[in-house]
């Protein structure tokens, strides 16, 4: 019938469809490969790449709504096409990439082997619904695609069954995540039933043409907004996050704290630049519906977040947890770039979002290798590392300040943008706050630092690394450094992925 | 005017009556002598060993949960299996790859041994009667 | 008040009461049973709603499904055979405090909102327009659902699955 409607609209999914057929390779390779299951490894890595490449592909392609449908008379669909949702594909497919490394070496992944075939598969399950999470723009497909994010992730944080810590936070996401997800759907109903639609286009033009209950419409914004702030783990949804990435294989930890994190900003900005925005001013402020307070709402969000997560962290020993909590910071750093509402603030947010994604998956990369070799994650087991192992202390080193924002890294780069927003749009006090939480960062870090280098006593022993280390450690170290100091090409790019935002 | 629906609600309710009059007469007419041995539970005649509350296999929820996708899976069909003819191949095609997929696993939990039946180790007097039954 | 009322009511009444026994009762296996009301109660609301499709489904899937999968959970987890399968509460008023709150805002929140209803006449049977809507807008959507069957399936069967170690 209309068959050719349809094609039209696949060619446009080829990622996802590459995707899910790699899904499904995956399960049944699995369970005719007996012996040497490493070659999965390979398998999905060669899925992730070719998904990159599709992605790619699409960068030339201004703007397109896919309905994929059979009928040709919607003007808009579950997903849209354009250059911000390629930008943040590319890193989870970076971020993905490097979680193949990491499995390789780790050796909690190691010790499952025989199930390494459902380890990839619902590895590239959540990879799909996190691309799907970043193109959605109808509210069916947001409510379906972090539920294929989180059914995936619950499992595989408790994938090391054996260990009891592992099942505890496989529960606990569990538990909370339903939660935010039941209350997300009901905010979605009550959105629904204010506006008769529940794509987000349709709901922009009902909200621009016709009066609806703020009231209501405040509640049913707040519910959807406890589902996106779970999956960014922002306050006070943040409850989970230390627990599952401490419990969870660090290879899994790793990815929730980049590629989930990702998806999940994609989807919050895709929503509010949707629904909210009327038009972009020629300077790149927005002017938003006046129905909702996203500015006082997003500021006590995202305060309430970095300084939660920064305060809490003084007090941890365990370095997953203490990355956990300063990824609940980076949340709130990030979040400010939303507050200023304006095109400036999503290009920092995806400067930001690129070198927090290279300095904390390197930074996890260290304490993986550093667990698997003493079998402890506690910070002052790190005694003299800097001495025994110097290229991997040194490489922490690098990434940690880089996490705090020193100069010269990546960091560094990434919070100026986001203070330059905020002083841009003359939010001089939230600034002042944000700068004084860096401050306060800047302690826990540096007390990781003080055991590497400066505590006497027992040496931690050496940590062997081979070849294939040192390169994933060193094209991590790289970026880290290079964006510190040539950092135009990262910024030209998202500015042009900011500007293709704009037009509808 | 009696809606399909309105039917199997007075069958509901007929059910619920017929049941509860039922239990309600016997329990009128019937003459109480109990005695230790009737109040027994009936297990086919044999004496009952121990409490019906046994812990049971976790076999039993693995099959349970499995139903319980697949139970899922027919739901969706269903809408799918009265319209699939108005849209040609599309349709068709369109059920037919949601059915591989699950069909994968199906395979999947076949391959794995998710489906068998692992029975407890049979000892010596069991397998001597099993023999004897077979 | 004429019949529809009346049912709806009745309804209602099975799907509140149960579904306060449901808390209550110490009994976990009790619970589960009284469960069954409360699911049973709603799926009459989705029919009295024109909605027949998503109360078979509801009738399918949490009567016949979920709620034998409690029922296993609660046998499963109950390790020492002898002992009693009791739930407590805790913290009653605080709760009751809170859920009325909660329960005000959004009765405040349903009586006062102008609600977008369209005053379509309800179809008869909506099996059908549900098949024709997830062909042709839903389709992607249809698909997704099951790379997420399976995604369940293996997360599911990977838990459970006993290790040989």
């Amino acid at each position: 019938m209309e068959l050719v409607n349809i094609f039209e609209g696949l060619t446009y999914l080829k990622p996802e469809i590459t995707l899910g057929i790699g899904l499904l390779l995956i399960v049944l390779l699995d369970l005719f490969i007996n012996k040497n299951k490493n070659v999965l490894h390979f398998i999905s890595l060669a899925i992730i790449l070719i998904t990159g490449y599709f992605v790619l592909e699409q960068s030339d392609v201004s703007k397109a709504f896919l309905p994929i449908s059979t009928q040709t008379d919607r003007n808009f669909g579950m997903l849209t096409l354009d250059a911000f949702g390629i930008y943040f594909k590319i890193l989870v497919l970076l971020g993905s990439i490097l979680l193949v490394f990491f499995s390789i070496t780790s050796a909690e992944v190691k010790s499952v082997n025989n199930r390494l075939g459902e380890y990839y598969a619902l590895i590239l399950g959540m990879l799909l619904g996190m691309m799907l999470m970043i193109s959605a723009s109808d509210l069916i497909m947001v409510y379906l695609s972090i539920e294929l994010v989180s059914l995936s992730s619950y499992v595989l944080a408790g994938f090391t069954k054996l260990r009891s810590r592992s099942s505890e936070a496989a529960l606990k996401y569990l538990l909370y995540g339903g939660t935010a997800s039941g209350i997300m759907l009901f905010g979605i109903s009550l959105l629904f039933g204010i506006t008769g639609n529940t794509n987000l286009y349709e709901i922009h033009k009902v909200l621009i043409s016709a009066q609806v209950n703020s009231l209501t419409f405040s509640t049913a914004i707040v519910m959807i907004f406890t589902g996106m702030a779970y999956k960014i783990s922002a306050a006070p949804f943040h409850f989970w996050t230390p627990d599952v990435y401490e419990g969870a294989p660090i290879s899994i930890t790793a990815y929730l704290s980049v590629a989930s994190k990702a998806a999940g900003f994609a989807l919050l900005i895709r929503f509010v630049k949707t629904v909210f925005v009327m038009f972009s001013e020629q300077n790149g402020d927005w002017n938003l519906i006046p129905i909702f307070d996203w500015q006082t709402f997003i500021i006590v969000i995202s305060i309430l977040t970095m300084t939660l997560g920064n305060f809490t962290a003084l007090w941890q020993n365990n370095l997953k947890r203490l990355l956990a909590y300063s990824s609940i910071a980076h949340a709130g750093y990030l979040l400010l770039g939303l507050t200023v509402l304006s095109d400036k603030g999503i290009l920092a947010i995806l400067i930001y979002f690129t070198f927090y994604l290279i300095m904390n998956l390197g930074a996890f990369y260290i304490v993986m290798l550093i667990a698997d070799k003493t079998g402890t994650e506690d910070i002052t087991k790190l005694k003299g590392l800097g001495h025994s192992s110097p290229f991997l202390g040194t490489a922490l080193t690098i990434f940690l300040i880089s996490l705090v924002g020193l100069p010269p890294t990546a960091g560094f780069i990434g919070k100026f943008y986001i203070f330059v927003s905020l002083l841009d749009s003359k939010m001089i006090l939230v600034a002042v706050i944000a700068l004084l939480n860096t401050v306060v960062s800047l302690y826990y870090y540096i007390k990781v630092l003080k055991y590497i280098y400066l505590v006497k006593g027992d040496k931690i022993e050496t940590i062997p690394i081979n070849y294939s280390n040192y390169i994933v450690i060193i094209t991590l170290l790289i970026p880290t450094i290079l964006f510190g100091i040539y950092f135009t090409p990262i910024v030209n790019l998202a500015n042009k992925c900011v500007l293709l935002l704009n037009n509808l | 005017m009696l809606t399909e629906f309105g039917k199997i609600f007075i069958f509901i309710i007929i059910a619920i009556l017929f049941v509860g009059i039922a239990i309600l007469l016997s329990k009128l007419i019937r003459p109480k002598r109990p005695t230790n041995e009737k109040l027994t539970t009936y297990e086919c005649g044999e004496e009952p060993i121990g409490t019906p509350w046994v812990k049971f296999n976790i076999r039993f929820y693995v099959i349970a949960l499995i139903f319980l996708i697949f139970d899922v899976e027919i739901v969706l069909l269903f809408p799918w299996a009265l319209s699939y003819k108005d849209f040609g191949i599309v349709g068709f095609l369109a059920g037919i790859i949601f059915l591989i997929i699950l069909g994968i696993g199906m395979i999947y939990e076949w391959r794995k041994g998710d489906l068998e039946w692992d029975r407890p180790k049979i000892n010596s007097f069991n397998k001597d009667k099993q023999e004897v039954e077979e | 008040m004429n019949i529809y009322d009346i049912i709806f009511y009745l309804f209602a009444g099975i799907t509140i009461i149960s579904g306060f026994l449901v808390v209550s009762v110490k009994n976990i296996v009790h619970a589960a049973f009284y469960l069954l009301f409360t699911l049973f109660g709603i799926a009459g609301l989705y029919v009295l709603l024109g909605a027949d499709f998503i109360a078979i489904v509801q009738i399918m899937v949490y009567v016949g499904g979920i709620l034998i999968l409690i029922l296993f959970g609660v046998m499963l987890t109950n390790k020492i055979v002898d002992v009693e399968i009791k739930s407590e509460s805790f913290q009653v008023i605080p709760a009751i405090i809170f859920i009325g709150i909660l329960m005000g805002g959004l009765v405040f929140l349903m009586v006062t909102t102008n609600w977008e209803n369209n005053e379509l006449i309800i179809p008869l049977t909506t099996t059908k327009i549900l098949g024709n809507i997830i062909l042709t807008d839903y389709i992607l959507i249809f698909e997704l659902l099951g790379i997420l069957l399976l995604i369940a399936l293996i997360g599911a069967a990977t838990i459970a699955r006993k290790d040989k170690v």
